[in-house]
């Protein structure tokens, strides 16, 4: 339990760590040097630092509640032992950010606020499956059963690969970062931010690198070392993905999601029922 | 007890009457005001002496209700011929036939014809605690240029007797009777405004819930052939002698009077009268007879492919509904899409028929009601007092109308997001649905539930974007003045939501884990232990209750109090000159594929009186 607590706490610093090494990671694969995997926490705080700025204070706001939505709905995933719940709270944030971003008289922002929405049409009826499908496996949605049970890999693996596809949809990353396209609408949601109200957008993503990555840990059941290996794999086949890929329409993503996705994940569940 | 359940249905009538004959301003609004205290201890008192209870009536009220019956199919049939509609002229002279051919086939049973058990008294409470504010609503709200106020109250008040009179009838037959007078209830309110579309509307909703009167006919005809019985509780009694046949098209007037799809038009056209006639019909009244109904006979049609099938048709408008909702552009049009597919929910866990889908269909009832009443109420406010219908029209509410868009982000924070009672409805209906997996089935249903309720939330948020939207600069927000009683309403809707979202594990523990257990005969494995929630061995601690309450309180009312002290700048814009209008998302496209989707949701429904019915 009490690792649990400090684990949701440092999850900010882990997030940013992981996104400092993941920066390094996509210069490399780009042949370049890339920023020090210190970097987003110099990012900080020079933000921080910057004269708070903004276009209202209601957007203000929303910005701030993204970050404590997102923080809160990871504890409730590490201490609240039920993972659909958990599933459930991530909608907390995406409120937030969605109401913020559209609360704004931006085209970008409020484009990107919509195209947020069908990045959640394209990843919430998965998750639940996703969920559901560990249930299957393990027997229970406790947190704690889930990492006593055997490799939940072995008996998902469909589910596991179209999760591969899902992460790119959650995390906002080419083929699929339509919501903060940056060539055409220059960070969506999150453009008007600035300042120390942009840190708190910003931090709140680190937290939801946390979030879904501990999905894929969960991957591993009971063996967490396979769980380990997991989530590098998965961090560096996206990252792959992100590098090598071009921005897809976001009905393309929409479709991808209902049509290949969502039937990968429900077939898998299916066969698996029938085969108990 | 038999006289207090005499007096729940009777008050309201003679309230009824008076504000029709008084037709005296001071009169209407005091008996308005008044009937929440009287039919609230009412309920209470039901409640607290509650044994499951059947009550011997007189045999001149059988006969009473046979008059009454031809002097209803009567009406219609004079209505049928007025407005030269076919259908409803041809459908009355049927269910005329029929009753006819039913009162012959009738045996004399001594089974008392009135029933109250604990989903009885759930329905008086939700007629006292919703029904009557709306009702106190209209009061106002037929000031702003509506004609006829004493009329219009009256038929609402009377609406409320006829709903605690259906809820409570063991008697088919009876029942019969009392969902024909919703239906003439539905008639003539949907007509209230007397021109040209509200008639032809009240038309459309005259016939299609004439046909659920006919499947109920041919219901009992089957079952008093078949088994020789015609009252619930013999049907619950002898769960596995009764006809599927009969249950079929008793579930098949349910589909009709819940507006589910291919039936969902005459709910929609519902929309042409007066708001407070959709918050009734919405929230307290006639849809919702159709999960009771499901409810009632729930206990028998269990794990039956009549079951399944109800299962299918159900989640499929769940899902269909609200992707159709997404392309509507007037607020009311979007709030009523939400509750046909909302109300397939209800149905879906009522068919199921497990203890816990039970308790999760009855939260989903309480909370759809509370929460569609209020936003009916809202919609109403921004129609008279702001004068909005549609979607584009609600840009920069926050400026306009900031308190209503208070109430409205509420309202739909109700309908979707954790911790509400229509998320744990859905969250324990996914639970439910995952233990049946182990046996390989009913994985369409988490389909169903997870699909429809992300098209719900985004639906939700679309609607919240807009109004939000917010010019730079304005920060001083100005609360207009609201009629009194529209912010008594409002209030009346918000604190009881927020005070059930808190207290919501003993709520459901306490109070509805009892009525799911009246129904099913199995206890639900659902206790509460300091204010955290146990399902089976699923938590919803009272930190995550009280976290996430806090946080969506944050999103929803502080914007209208936090000022931040710092600069303000002008949003980027790439130096471009572009028109101060942002447009949403209309999803044009699904627009392509809806006939298509309704033409498969009628398959289904046929599928359902077919193969659900047995007549294969």
């Amino acid at each position: 339990m009490i690792n649990w607590i400090i684990f949701a706490f440092l999850a900010p610093i882990l997030g940013g760590l992981i996104y400092g090494i993941e920066r390094v990671v996509k210069a490399r694969m780009q042949g370049r040097m890339g920023p020090p995997v210190m970097q987003p926490f110099y990012d900080f705080a020079k933000l921080m630092d910057k004269r708070p700025l903004m276009i209202h204070s209601l957007h203000a706001l929303m910005g701030i509640m993204y970050f404590v939505a997102e923080w809160f709905s990871l504890f409730v995933l590490f201490l609240g032992h039920d993972v659909l719940i958990a599933v459930f709270f991530h909608v907390l944030a995406v409120l937030a950010l969605v109401i913020g971003a559209s609360s704004v008289r931006s085209p970008y922002s409020v484009l990107g606020a919509l195209r947020e929405l069908m990045h959640m049409i394209s990843y919430e009826p998965f998750m639940v499956l996703m969920v559901v499908g560990f249930y299957l496996v393990s027997g229970s949605f406790s947190i704690n059963d889930i990492l006593q049970s055997e490799p939940l890999i072995y008996k998902l693996p469909l589910v596991f690969m179209a999760f591969l596809f899902i992460i790119p949809m959650m995390l906002q990353k080419s083929p699929f970062d339509v919501a903060e396209a940056h060539q055409e609408i220059i960070g969506g949601p999150e453009i008007e931010y600035s300042g120390p109200f942009y840190e708190a957008v910003y931090t709140g993503k680190w937290i939801e690198y946390i979030y879904v990555f501990f999905f894929m840990f969960l991957f591993g059941g009971r063996n967490y070392i396979l769980g380990v290996i997991l989530v590098i794999f998965a961090f560096f086949f996206v990252n792959l993905l992100d590098n090598a890929t071009a921005r897809l329409d976001f009905r393309k993503m929409v479709k991808f999601s209902w049509i290949f996705l969502i039937p990968l994940a429900a077939l898998n569940i299916i066969l698996l029922a029938l085969w108990r | 007890m038999g006289l207090l359940v005499f007096l729940n249905i009777v008050t309201p009538w003679v309230l009824a009457a008076l504000i029709y004959y008084a037709k005296n301003d001071r009169v209407t609004n005091i008996t308005a005001f008044s009937a929440l205290p009287i039919l609230l201890v009412f309920s209470y008192l039901i409640y607290i002496n509650h044994t499951t209870s059947l009550i011997q009536t007189p045999e001149i009220v059988d006969y009473l209700i046979t008059i009454y019956d031809f002097g209803l199919l009567g009406y219609f049939l004079y209505q049928g011929i007025v407005k030269k509609s076919t259908l409803v002229t041809s459908l009355a002279i049927i269910q005329i036939l029929f009753l006819i051919i039913v009162l012959l086939m009738k045996i004399h049973s001594d089974i008392p014809n009135i029933y109250v058990d604990n989903l009885t008294i759930l329905f008086y409470f939700i007629v006292a605690l919703v029904g009557v504010p709306i009702a106190i609503f209209a009061t106002k709200y037929m000031e702003f240029d509506e004609r006829g106020k004493h009329k219009f109250v009256a038929i609402v008040i009377w609406f409320l007797g006829v709903m605690n009179f259906a809820v409570s009838v063991n008697n088919i037959e009876w029942f019969f009777a009392l969902f024909e007078t919703t239906t003439l209830a539905s008639f003539v309110l949907i007509g209230f405004r007397k021109d040209e579309e509200a008639t032809n509307n009240a038309v459309l909703a005259l016939w299609m819930n004439q046909i659920g009167g006919v499947a109920i006919l041919i219901a009992l005809m089957v079952f008093i052939h078949i088994n020789g019985f015609y009252h619930f509780t013999e049907l619950l009694n002898h769960p596995l002698e009764v006809s599927l046949a009969g249950l079929g098209f008793l579930s098949l007037s349910a589909l009709v009077k819940g507006a589910q799809m291919p039936f969902h038009k005459w709910l929609l056209g519902a929309m042409v009268a007066p708001t407070p006639v959709s918050a009734i019909l919405h929230s307290a009244t006639m849809v919702k007879i159709a999960p009771f109904l499901i409810l009632r006979i729930s206990p028998v049609i269990k794990g039956t492919l009549l079951a399944k099938l109800l299962i299918i048709t159900t989640g499929y408008v769940f899902v269909v509904a609200a992707i159709i909702a997404l392309t509507q552009s007037n607020f009311k049009r979007i709030l009523a899409y939400s509750t046909i597919s909302l109300l397939g929910l209800m149905m879906l866990s009522a068919a199921v028929g497990t203890p816990v889908a039970v308790v999760a269909s009855i939260v989903l009832i309480i909370f759809h009601a509370f929460a569609k009443g209020f936003l009916f109420v809202e919609a109403g406010v921004l129609e008279k007092v702001f004068h909005v219908k549609y979607i584009e029209q609600m840009r920069r509410l926050i400026e306009k109308a900031p308190l209503t868009l208070m109430f409205i982000f509420f309202g739909f924070l109700n309908m979707t997001f954790v911790p509400f009672g229509t998320f744990i409805g859905k969250w324990m209906m996914i639970e439910e649905a995952s233990k049946f997996l182990s046996h390989g089935s009913y994985i369409i249903l988490i389909l169903y539930v997870g699909a429809g309720s992300a098209f719900l939330s985004v639906l939700y948020m679309k609607v919240l974007g807009v109004s939000v939207r917010k010019a730079h600069g304005i920060s001083n927000i100005k609360f207009f003045p609201l009629p009194k009683r529209f912010n008594f309403v409002s209030i009346w809707y918000y604190v009881w939501l927020l005070a059930l979202t808190l207290f919501i594990a003993p709520f459901i523990a306490d109070f509805v884990v009892p009525i799911a257990n009246g129904i099913t005969g199995e206890s639900a494995n659902i206790v509460s232990n300091h204010l955290s929630l146990y399902v089976g061995n699923s938590p919803l601690y009272f930190w995550e209750i009280l976290g996430a309450l806090i946080i969506l309180s944050l999103i929803h009312a502080l914007p209208y109090f936090v000022k931040f002290k710092v600069d303000t700048v002008h949003p980027y814009n790439c130096g471009e000159v572009f028109p101060k209008y942002m447009g949403t998302f209309n999803f044009e496209c699904v627009k392509r594929y809806e006939n298509i989707l309704i033409a498969f949701s009628i398959a289904l429904f046929i599928l359902v009186v077919v193969l659900g019915g047995g007549l294969l």
